[in-house]
């Protein structure tokens, strides 16, 4: 049996499908890279993607277009980043709670939004045609490669999208005055000010960047992955992202190969469920203890580094 | 156009903050052009707020300021920065993980194609600055990893390359080495040759008299003079900065001092940047006495007062109290060996200041048998325990219910001692007890101590008051670059003496450090 | 005089922060519905009274049903309230009432007990194990630094795909259609409380016996104190000497004890064998409850009535009207962002303080007067 999953992981379409499932969760993990960067913490990212996977289908559908559900997913997705920038930085409610409150919203609040909008009850199937989801795409030559290009070709374009948002924001943090802009934030807001960057505009700009990152996972799971919108559909990917940015480190390429990790245990987890004997919960239960351990370890590693210079009264 | 004599005037300046205190009165100020002045003070002499004012970070309440021949409101630092002012502050407005480079052109950086950095032409202009300065940096290097002078350096960089012309630099040789400081000279009189203005805070007087033109000495929120640097002696700079208006005297039996209480043997301790802020510091205090340390701010108090309570780990040395080691033990375990400590910072560390006075004033003792039965508090005895402690020590409040934070700096201080003093301590730790609170609590705090210390507790008063170190004190230890430098103990001090050891202008020898220390 | 103008200030801006949050419902409602004033009126008075043909009555299995909902809720508020008090952000109480329930659940099913003391093992048992659960989030983070959201998010996970994998492979009833547990022995059922089928059990009387001992533990005995010394100041509880460590630590401990008690005696109190099969979310309504009742265990029991009674309405009009009842995540939602919003009225409360202080100065002045005066007589 042990024989037959270990074939199966290196088969082509297994790997195919480990880069489809990881896109959504790259995408969130990006979001939170960006906002940690400045040193907000959005734990909402679980709802903007309930949110905009919502509205990016329901743009798509009353457009015909698939290019304006992204972009409206993305829009969307933005400003839920502003209202909780709002909430929390003028108003003053801690953004965590900000956060688990865009998370309600984004449960209940779907279902009774898609109601609203089309009378359906809980999910889109109804709605959906083929001219409305992303399409996928074939990489010329590389696509003829045997293996290579089974793996690398034929994915939707917001799969490939999501991969080149690693490097854009990795370009965007380092090679942009703002991404410089927001790393001083994040690290030293006071010598941020004193040079006169506006910190709560930065901070703004760190949210709405994240929650438009967000977006473009919801729009990735309505108008690609599920092929349709549902209630249950991102099933945690939200929090999942929070690992992946945690065991990361904060960094884009980190963020990316801690979101294979998880795409790859989800992959494990559907092939798994098909054999006999083997529990899909237990292949399930991989990610979540790899974050708990990465993080342990990640943070034994930067112990290591300060002086044991003065006994630290327990950091907050 | 002439170019006025003056390249910045401060006329008449006053600074009166919300609670009353006024920490600048009146001040006139002004700095040549191209000239190194000095301005010096002791702590809460008023330096440190006239420069805020000068670089826009404060408001003056009344008085004028004329920068290159034209008035000119300064409201926040970026007006300052336009009219060629800069600020190097005490602590280093750094982004740690970003390089050279990027700290320099934070705010300002340049860009290519409207949407990049150009990071090319951010060390361009960083090489640029440093090479036409002698301020050599590594324009690559993240700030985590260069040392304390090459970080100066880049502050003063980011300065320069704003375009400034009069630089204020706030206690730079704080946290540098003795190289580190003879490399900073050379560059400011570098500076100075360009044609640039330095304004130069300190309290060190040997460096004074070597780098600067003119000084103006401040004491009391008030300017007691400006003097050409040449012309003035160490001395007569320390009498002026160190010389009290008034002179506080508090009633006092004369100490019977009997055994040891707190032993200190040859501390020292280096800090996080490498630098030795504690070079072995040894002394006694005994039951019965207070002792005072004296010393301008930053010479090494903080340190000790840390690793007396356990915070922080000293390289070598000793601490015993009565016997027991403070060393690294947990505060509840010094406190249960009959430690007591007022924080320099009660709102941070003496008080919970949404929670109730008396539930600050219980802190140390909520856990003792007799305010518990069994798992619940013995709330009678808890309330009558604060009640009574609000009374010995006439905390103005409505009850002991009122939330601390809602008091006045005197009666938070007053809740703070309250707990600390009734403890029936055998060591105080008093560090600034009286500092920014009204008369009446002052009075009260040091009658309590002396009172404290009579009945045979042992006092260890760090205090930046000179008037409250000189008065209150049965000995005085004088701590200077984290050392030792005067040991007295027989009463006999007055304000010149007392300047000079705090200067570092006079230093007794070991033998008499010895004698009076104990140790 | 001006604690009691701040408090009824409080009081206040609490009602406003619910009245902004019912209104952002409503004006969902008025966009989505063709009868909203039908569905208002269900939302906001449905849940008590009942118009029939005799009149307008009040609706006591309503009101039961309010009340049994209200159980989980109260523990998780509970839970909430002792771990947020340290101010530390756990959130793995969804995680802990899920396995509570599981554990309950299966000592109520295999365990061979006659008496009633059956549901008591059962509860406590399960409460010991996710109390023991908590010391992961909580070690690591007092002796690591590790975040504990980051972890306590992760571990609600894995608590439910370990509590899915044995309910699916060990424990799970195979005569039965949908997955879940064979049949809980009738001695670990808590019986209901009150007769009809609100499913009311005695599991209420416990929870509001556990706000009472919630309670006086924060308020009354030094455990309790010293979570929430340390919750206002870290700094100043260590300085004073309290083991700032362990009673974080012992704080999500308790914060498991609760989840864990409410998720079993929800399972044994409203069901016949366990079946969640995935986390029932009565983690994320405690946080909601906890923050209405601003931390205080008292509050709690009213804070959860009045999400239940929303949520009830929220049902009873989707039932009976064209707005589905998920309405109720938007208003608590709502409620939430205004409820913990500090700054929200914050200049009315500016001005409401200047003015007392100006109140208070005139009226010691007036007194020093009047006593000068009569010194001088």
């Amino acid at each position: 049996m042990l024989e037959q999953l270990i074939a199966s992981v290196f088969k082509a379409d297994f790997l195919f499908s480990v880069i489809r499932i990881t896109a959504p969760i790259l995408f969130a993990a990006l979001a939170a890279v960006v906002a940690e960067k400045a040193g907000v913490v959005n734990i909402g990212l679980e709802g903007i993607m309930m949110i905009t996977a919502l509205f990016g289908f329901l743009f798509a559908y009353w457009t015909q277009s698939w290019i304006i559900g992204v972009l409206g997913a993305v829009v969307v997705g933005a400003l839920l980043g502003l209202l909780m920038g709002f909430f929390s930085f003028k108003l003053k409610t801690d953004i965590i709670l900000a956060g688990i409150a865009v998370n309600m919203l984004g449960g209940g609040g779907t279902i009774f939004l898609l109601n609203m909008f089309t009378g359906l009850k809980g999910n889109t199937g109804a709605l959906v045609t083929s001219n409305l989801l992303i399409p996928t795409f074939k990489i010329p030559l590389i696509s003829k490669i045997p293996i290579l290009g089974e793996i690398l070709s034929g994915h939707a374009i917001l799969t490939y999208l999501a991969f080149l948002f690693v490097w854009l924001t990795w370009m965007l943090l380092y090679k942009t005055p703002l991404g410089l802009d927001i790393r001083a934030v994040g690290e030293n807001p006071d010598a941020a000010s004193s040079v006169g960057v506006s910190v709560l505009k930065i901070r703004y700009m760190a949210i709405l960047v994240s929650g438009g990152l967000a977006g473009l996972g919801g729009a990735f799971m309505s108008l690609y992955y599920s092929q349709g919108w549902n209630s249950g559909m991102v099933a945690g990917r939200g929090f999942i992202a929070l690992a992946a940015q945690a065991m990361g480190r904060g960094e884009p390429v980190g963020a990316m190969l801690s979101s294979l990790l998880f795409g790859l245990a989800q992959a494990l987890r559907t092939k798994v469920s098909g054999l006999q004997g083997v529990s899909s919960y237990l292949v399930s239960l991989i990610p979540y203890l790899t974050t708990i351990v990465g993080l342990v370890l990640y943070v034994l590693s930067t112990r290591r580094k300060t002086r044991k210079h003065q006994i630290q009264p327990i950091e907050g | 156009m002439e170019q006025g004599e003056y390249v910045v005037q401060m006329k008449g300046i006053s600074k009166v903050y919300p609670n009353g205190i006024a920490a600048n009165k009146s001040v006139d100020f002004s700095v040549k052009r191209g000239e190194i002045h000095a301005l010096i003070g002791e702590n809460g002499a008023g330096k440190s707020t006239l420069m805020k004012i000068l670089f826009g970070l404060e408001q003056p309440t009344e008085g004028a300021i004329i920068v290159n021949d034209e008035k000119v409101h300064l409201a926040s630092p970026t007006d300052a920065i336009a009219r060629g002012i800069g600020m190097v502050h005490q602590h280093f407005m750094l982004v740690p993980s970003l390089t050279v480079a990027e700290n320099i052109v934070l705010g300002i950086t340049p860009k290519k194609s409207g949407m990049f950095i150009d990071y090319k032409k951010a060390v361009e202009l960083t090489q640029e600055y440093a090479q036409r300065f002698n301020l050599h940096v590594e324009p690559d290097a993240r700030v985590i990893d260069i040392n304390v002078g090459m970080k100066q350096k880049v502050e003063i960089l980011k300065a320069l390359v704003r375009g400034a012309r009069v630089l204020i630099l706030d206690e730079p040789t704080a946290v540098l080495t003795t190289q580190e400081t003879v490399e900073l000279f050379h560059e400011l009189k570098n500076l100075k040759e360009q044609g640039f203005t330095i304004i130069f805070i300190s309290h060190k007087l040997k460096e004074i008299k070597e780098l600067t033109d003119r000084i103006t000495i401040m004491r009391g929120g008030k300017s007691v003079g400006v003097y050409d640097t040449a012309s003035i002696t160490e001395q007569e700079i320390s009498r002026k900065m160190v010389g009290r208006d008034v002179i506080l005297t508090v009633e006092k039996d004369e100490a019977k001092p009997t055994e040891v209480v707190l032993s200190v043997r040859d501390l020292q301790y280096v800090n996080e940047w490498g630098k030795r802020v504690l070079d072995g510091v040894s002394f006694d205090v005994r039951s019965g006495e207070i002792v005072g340390i004296a010393g301008v701010e930053g010479n090494g108090q903080r340190e000790l007062v840390d690793i007396l309570f356990g915070l922080k780990l000293p390289e070598e040395g000793t601490a015993t109290v009565g016997g027991e080691n403070l060393i690294g033990r947990p505060q509840a375990a010094i406190r249960s060996l009959g430690v007591s400590y007022v924080p320099e910072d009660r709102m941070a560390f003496g008080i919970a200041s949404s929670g109730s006075i008396e539930e600050n004033v219980i802190s140390d003792r909520y856990h003792h048998r007799r305010f518990n039965k069994g798992p619940f508090f013995k709330m009678k005895t808890l309330h009558e325990e604060s009640d009574k402690l609000i009374f010995d020590y006439a905390v103005h409040c409505k009850s002991r219910k009122q939330e601390v934070g809602m008091l006045s700096g005197g009666n938070i201080q007053k809740v703070v001692v309250s707990r600390e003093f009734s403890s029936d301590p055998i060591l105080i730790i008093a560090d600034q007890p009286t500092r920014g609170i009204d008369v009446g609590a002052t009075e009260m705090i040091r009658k309590k101590l002396v009172e404290l210390s009579r009945e045979g507790a042992a006092v260890l008063l760090v205090s930046a008051d000179l008037n409250e170190v000189m008065e209150l004190s049965d000995s005085l230890i004088v701590l200077n670059s984290g050392k030792v430098v005067a040991c007295l103990d027989d009463g006999n001090w007055d304000d010149i003496m007392m300047g000079e050891y705090m200067l570092g202008l006079k230093r007794q020898s070991d033998e008499e450090i010895g004698r009076s220390c104990h140790a | 005089m001006r604690n009691r103008r701040m408090v009824l200030f409080g009081i206040f801006r609490g009602a406003a922060a619910i009245f902004l949050a019912l209104a952002v419902g409503a004006i969902f409602i008025f966009l989505s519905s063709k009868e909203p004033w039908k569905a208002l009126q269900y939302l906001l008075i449905g849940p008590f009274i009942t118009t029939g043909g005799s009149g307008i009555a009040f609706n006591t299995q309503n009101f039961y049903q309010i009340l049994a909902a209200m159980i989980p809720t109260i523990f998780t508020g509970l839970a909430v309230c002792v771990m947020f008090a340290a101010n530390e952000f756990n959130l793995a109480g969804e995680g802990c009432v899920l396995v509570g329930g599981f554990v309950g659940g299966l000592i109520g099913v295999y365990l061979n007990m006659n008496s009633g003391f059956h549901a008591v093992i059962a509860v406590l048992v399960a409460a010991i194990v996710t109390g023991l659960i908590m010391l992961i989030p909580s070690l690591l983070k007092v002796k690591l630094g590790a975040s504990e959201m980051v972890t306590s998010l992760m571990l609600n996970f894995v608590m439910l795909y370990v509590v899915l994998h044995f309910l699916n492979f060990n424990f799970a009833d195979r005569t039965k259609g949908a997955t879940m547990t064979k049949a809980f022995q009738e001695t670990a059922k808590i019986p209901p409380l009150v007769p009809g089928n609100s499913k009311l059990s005695w599991g209420f009387v416990v929870a509001l016996v556990a706000v009472v001992i919630v309670s006086f533990f924060m308020y009354r005995t030094r455990w309790g104190y010293s979570i929430r010394m340390i919750g206002i100041n870290k700094s100043f509880s260590l300085y004073s000497g309290m083991k700032v460590g362990s009673m974080i630590v012992l704080s999500q401990v308790i914060g498991g004890v609760l989840s864990g008690m409410g998720g079993s005696i929800e399972v044994l109190g409203r069901y016949n064998n366990y079946l969640w099969r995935d986390l029932p979310g009565y983690g994320w309504v405690g946080i909601t409850v906890a923050i209405l009742a601003k931390n205080n265990p008292l509050g709690v029991p009213f804070a959860a009535f009045f999400l239940a009674y929303l949520n009830k309405g929220c049902s009873l009009m989707s039932t009976h009207s064209d707005v589905p009842s998920e309405m109720i995540d938007i208003i608590q939602a709502a409620i939430f962002l205004f409820f913990a919003a500090e700054q929200f009225l914050a200049g009315t409360r500016q001005k409401l303080v200047i003015k007392t202080t100006h109140e208070e100065l005139e009226q010691l002045e007036k007194a020093r007067l009047a006593e000068g005066g009569s010194n001088n007589a």
